[in-house]
């Protein structure tokens, strides 16, 4: 009952806030952008012309996959810094103006409060993320093949769960910093540090989260789940567990205030 | 360039056009409720209306001030 309040308190504010409004639209501008300016870059180059006559380029064509490797690239750059941005203030700033001071004075249970925050948090980056890959997926059947309506929905549940993994993070270090621009460094630099251990050992961190996306490639070439891809699932829901109750043990002890 | 401008299915350039206005529009609208902003609020006008999408969105996070 508690939470319901606290989760409605939270889409209400999100929905003023306008988040409801210009997170889905930017994180659709940035799936669609690569796979579309991709598409004429023909055109593009041609009418900024420059060659002269008889230079012949050549332009790969486009598998559907590989579109859906642009859209997630993009998302996986941008799409992240925007959930940051976006989100960076979700505690810290309600401490920083008090508000959390006027609701933690109530009996109301720093489990519900965090938890409340994350899964809203969490609905609005999930229903972005399924609104943006799904105007991608229509433009990768337009423009360069079929990509069948399964595969869309498994690129958005495995994908998905990488986003949950950084809604995570930055609901942690709200736990444990008061000024939002620190939120948004630690989180950005925690991803960048994962991303290159990933990279040095990836030999033996098959199952890292930041392999999430090369794991949907593959399964997309091979038209099979790969068992690296839920061993990466697997990982990046557990870690985000771990994560969610460090954040409540965290804000329960800092809860001094 | 005109040629150019002809050969694009407007279809399909379309849908980012129209995002990209209702971002603005949006922001505009909440630019023009808010009584105060993260510094001069005419210059947040500049560049929500002059800095492709990005404008916007630099308004919607960095913009709005927190209460």
């Amino acid at each position: 009952m508690q939470w319901r309040i606290l989760f409605k308190k939270e889409m209400i504010e999100s929905w003023r806030n306008k988040k409801w409004v210009w997170v889905p639209l930017v994180i659709i501008l940035l799936a669609i952008i690569d796979p579309i300016s991709n598409y004429y870059m023909p055109q593009i180059i041609e009418s900024v012309g420059g060659f002269p006559d008889g230079t012949v380029l050549e332009f790969p064509e486009f598998a559907p996959p590989e579109a859906v490797l642009m859209s997630l690239g993009q998302l996986s750059s941008l799409g992240i810094l925007v959930i940051v941005f976006m989100s960076m203030g979700t505690i810290s700033g309600e401490r920083k103006s008090g508000v959390s001071e006027l609701i933690l004075v109530k009996p109301v249970s720093h489990f519900n409060y965090i938890t409340a925050k994350w899964t809203a948090l969490l609905v609005l980056v999930w229903v972005s993320l399924f609104l943006g890959m799904l105007v991608s997926w229509y433009y990768t059947n337009i423009l360069f093949g079929d990509l069948s309506f399964t595969a869309f929905l498994l690129i958005v549940f495995f994908y998905g769960l990488w986003y949950m993994l950084v809604v995570t993070l930055v609901i942690f270090y709200n736990t444990l910093f008061k000024n939002a621009g620190m939120v948004a460094f630690f989180t950005i630099l925690t991803i960048m540090i994962m991303s290159i251990i990933t990279q040095i050992f990836g030999h033996v961190l098959e199952w890292s989260p930041n392999n999430l996306t090369d794991h949907i490639l593959k399964m997309l070439m091979t038209e099979d789940i790969p068992s690296q891809l839920v061993g990466s699932a697997g990982i990046t829901i557990a870690i985000s567990a771990a994560l969610l109750v460090f954040s409540v043990i965290r804000f329960k002890n800092k809860a001094v205030l | 360039m005109q040629e150019f401008l002809n050969e694009i299915n407007w279809a399909i350039i379309a849908p980012l056009l129209i995002i990209q206005f209702i971002l603005v529009v949006v922001a505009l609208i909440d630019w023009l409720k808010t009584e105060d902003t993260n510094g001069p609020k005419w210059m947040w006008f500049f560049i929500i209306v002059f800095i492709n999408i990005i404008g916007p969105v630099l308004y919607f996070i960095f913009g709005r001030s927190q209460r």
